[in-house]
């Protein structure tokens, strides 16, 4: 009932740097799953070889279509250096996640589709449709919200170190 | 005794056109739903009761480019609506109603599953009826082509669970979060037993603050959503049902709706809007005094490409049931 009277206030808690956790500034947890064609991989080695990593949780809705869409066409393009990671976490399994992936139109594009089975890495992260994750090359959190425009990724990347 | 079955023929019209009066929701494990009913009393009447079950099957989504696109393998999206309506007759020309959905989301896939409910968005109506179709049987004159016009306006009222909210997950979404004011047409014509109805509505959201997303404090921004239209063609058939007069309407009606892209913070979000068409038919019950109406309704999404865009393909069952106090 809180939308009957939208409140405007800045109300995000204060969070104490250097301690791991899913919010801003914070230091991201680790994990390692398997991608959508069975290979191991965790943020850790990504993060080794990037400018940054973007995490972006679908589930393969027309909303997170029109997300990871522009995400491809507008935001990809502009940061070679950094690695677009899609967690899906609702199908499943390697293979069900490959099915979405190729059936979405996402088989050999720039993103790697992390197969997220039992949903570790969302509730690591406390994310759900959409939530989007900045993690610079140092392992701090820059960024972790909603998509929308895709407007808030592009300047939190092009502030990354 | 004509002008009597005449308001008799029109309330039944009325039955079967206020269902296709209300915008197809935008519901869902993704998108939050919502209830638009918009209820018209019947002439003879002073109150309407109207209560219904809606079920909505997901079955896949239309791109932003209107490419149909079916949901992962394993998936059974699917979201049941309660829905409460009363409406007043305030005047001979007045009325107003009020639709409060209760909403349940179950959502399963291959690796994830999911039930949540809570309230929907309610709606607050009113109606003026500014024309009355007065001749239903033949046309004589010119005057006997005048339909009937009701005129109304709607406010959705932000009373389900929105993204906005304290909540954890996209599943849990019942409501936009939004306060929308609608501008609403009805216009009927019958020539028994056909009858013809169009409904036009056109809605602008109120822009409000966000400071919270699924549950999440952050950076506070405004944003308002696009502004939103719907219209919907209809033809009915009234068959009577041996000689005492009770009556079944067959309709079958296609609807549009489209939402204009969002705004945040003033800028506009160029992927958010949508567009949907759909065909429904529906089947009316109406007993001999036309007090009592049990419905059956159908809407479509047609799973091809084209015939929507960024917005969810489904299917909606409707029963629902209806009385009239004179």
């Amino acid at each position: 009932m809180d939308d009957l009277a939208p409140s405007g206030a800045d109300e995000r808690p204060a969070v104490q740097a250097g301690t791991t956790g899913p919010f801003v500034s914070q230091i991201a947890p680790d994990f390692t799953v398997s991608d959508s064609l069975g290979n191991s991989l965790s943020l850790s080695s990504v993060r080794a070889s990037a400018q940054g990593v973007v995490l972006y949780f679908t589930m393969w809705c027309p909303i997170c279509d029109t997300h990871m869409s522009n995400m491809r066409s507008n935001v990809v393009p502009l940061f070679p250096n950094v690695r677009f990671l899609l967690v899906d976490y609702v199908s499943g399994s390697v293979a069900n996640a490959r099915n979405a992936e190729v059936a979405n139109g996402y088989a050999g594009s720039q993103f790697t589709v992390l197969a997220d089975t039992n949903q570790a890495v969302l509730g690591t992260y406390a994310a759900t449709m959409g939530t989007t994750v900045v993690i610079d090359s140092a392992g701090i959190i820059q960024m972790s919200e909603d998509y929308k425009d895709g407007v808030r990724l592009i300047d939190v990347l092009g502030s990354l170190p | 005794m004509r002008i009597s079955i005449l308001t008799l023929l029109c309330a039944a019209l009325l039955w079967g056109a206020a269902p296709l009066a209300a915008p197809p929701a935008f519901a869902g494990s993704c998108c939050g739903g919502s209830s638009g009913a918009a209820l018209a009393v019947p002439k003879y009447a002073r109150q309407l009761l109207d209560v219904s079950v809606d079920v909505e099957k997901y079955d896949g989504f239309w791109n932003s480019n209107g490419r149909y696109t079916s949901d992962p393998p394993g998936s059974d999206l699917t979201q049941y609506r309660l829905n409460l309506g009363l409406g007043q007759r305030l005047a001979p020309s007045w009325q107003a109603s009020i639709a409060i959905p209760y909403v349940w989301n179950n959502n399963k896939y291959s690796g994830l599953s999911s039930s949540s409910n809570g309230p929907g968005d309610a709606t607050l109506g009113l109606w003026y009826e500014a024309l009355d179709d007065t001749t239903a049987w033949k046309i004589r004159e010119l005057k006997d082509l005048v339909p009937s016009l009701l005129i109304g306006s709607s406010l959705l009222i932000p009373t389900g669970i929105s993204p906005y909210d304290d909540v954890k997950s996209s599943f849990d979404v019942t409501g936009r979060g939004f306060y929308r004011l609608d501008g609403n047409v009805l216009l009927s014509k019958m020539l028994h037993p056909w009858s013809t109805s169009v409904a036009l509505s056109y809605g602008t959201y109120i822009e409000r603050s966000v400071n919270r997303e699924y549950g999440r404090y952050v950076e506070p921004y405004r944003k308002k959503i696009g502004d939103r239209f719907s219209a919907s063609v209809s033809l009915s058939y009234i068959y009577y049902v041996g000689t005492a007069g009770d009556a079944l309407t067959a309709t079958a009606s296609l609807s549009h709706l489209q939402e204009a892209d969002a705004t945040i913070g003033g800028r506009r979000d160029p992927d958010s809007g949508f567009r949907k068409e759909a065909v429904g038919g529906s089947l009316i019950y109406s007993s001999t005094d036309h007090d009592w109406s049990v419905r059956a309704s159908w809407n479509h999404a047609i799973r091809a490409n084209g015939w929507g865009e960024n917005f969810p393909a489904t299917d909606i069952f409707t029963l629902g049931v209806g009385y009239a106090f004179r």
